[in-house]
């Protein structure tokens, strides 16, 4: 039978290792037409969708998980970068390649705001549910960010702003990718389920035509 | 659903070949993709929405007030023409996304528009491809 568990070297799969579900296009040549042959196949068919089923489950709660993940990690980009912005303006090497292909009336605005940011950044962060203070922020070249595990990093906001960078493009990718996988798994499932019902109805119909022609012989039960 | 007569059994059942069964797949595949996108680019809207109500906002603000604008978790005390220009800036990113994400909405409705007439030509009443049955 093709779909034998040894045969995985010849088995497609999808980039993340997937596996194809096999195709049973004519039942008669699937099977070899004995009883036990089409009860292994009934039971295999829905031990693999039952396999593909969990691999849903896991994907689909990994998916979730990123989709908290993204948002928290564009937060702190966003405000890594808005650190950034005001010190690379405050120290008046204000990337001028970087932005001069949209910024460049922008920039005369920037003149006249440089001598009111003098002030140290003011901000009102949230101390706890509900219960917000203000702060006042000095000049700084450094942003500490939670690695997790407990561990706070310094960084250069350069780097911060590198290093979070990544991790939103990564988590992004991983996210596609389990968006990919999750209808790779749903198309294999229909397949499994599609082979179940052909299985089974070729069965109800094999068994019925035997009783027709009232020869039991051929029915082992 | 209904049970199927005996004798609609065996004539009804054109046979699905294995390309007819990727071609439902796809419809399916593209049908759940349509689903979820729609879904993103309804919450994109009304982000969007919210992006303008600020803008209106900041328009009647006082200049000389410095504004309070919350940058992740965080709220940030600066000037009016500043927030003016984050805010233009959160507004072309979310344009962007909402026109990606209609792009991604018209090729699965190409997409499946096109799988529809391959599939009712072979498969006609035998098969439903409606999200919403008439």
């Amino acid at each position: 039978m093709s779909v034998s568990t040894s045969s995985t070297s010849q088995v497609e799969t999808n980039p993340r290792g997937i596996p194809k579900a096999p195709f049973v296009s004519n039942v008669d040549d699937y099977l070899d037409g004995t009883d036990s042959s089409v009860e292994s196949t009934l039971n295999k068919f829905q031990e693999m969708i039952a396999k593909y089923r969990y691999m849903e489950l896991n994907v689909q709660n990994r998916r979730k998980g990123l989709d908290e993940k993204i948002p928290d990690i564009a937060k702190t980009l966003a405000m890594v970068e808005f650190l950034k912005d005001r010190r690379d303006r405050k120290l008046g090497k204000k990337a001028k390649k970087d932005d001069d292909d949209d910024d460049l009336d922008d920039d005369l605005e920037d003149e006249d705001d440089e001598a009111a940011d003098d002030a140290p950044l003011k901000t009102t962060f949230e101390l706890n549910d509900t219960l917000y203070a203000e702060a006042e922020i000095e000049e700084s070249e450094l942003v500490y960010l939670w690695l997790g595990a407990n561990v706070m990093l310094a960084y250069p906001l350069d780097e911060a702003q590198a290093l979070l960078s990544s991790k939103l493009a990564g988590a992004q990718q991983t996210r596609a990718n389990a968006v990919e996988d999750l209808e790779w798994l749903r198309e294999q499932i229909t397949v499994m389920e599609v082979n179940l019902a052909r299985v089974y109805n070729w069965d109800v119909r094999r068994r019925r035509e035997a009783k027709a022609k009232g020869i039991e012989g051929t029915d082992e039960k | 659903m209904r049970l199927l007569n005996q004798e609609d059994e065996a004539d009804e059942s054109t046979e699905v070949t294995w390309e007819d069964q990727q071609r439902i797949n796809t419809f399916s595949k593209y049908n759940q993709r349509l689903q979820d996108i729609e879904d993103l680019l309804q919450k994109k809207k009304t982000e969007k929405e919210y992006l303008d109500d600020v803008a209106m906002e900041l328009e009647l603000a006082d200049e000389d007030e410095p504004v309070m604008y919350k940058i992740g978790e965080t709220i940030v005390h600066i000037k009016l023409s500043q927030a003016q220009k984050l805010l233009e800036k959160e507004h072309k990113s979310i344009d962007e996304e909402i026109s990606g994400l209609q792009n991604r909405v018209e090729e699965c409705e190409n997409g499946m528009k096109e799988l529809k007439v391959l599939l009712y030509a072979k498969f006609g009443n035998a098969i439903n491809l409606e999200t919403n049955p008439i």
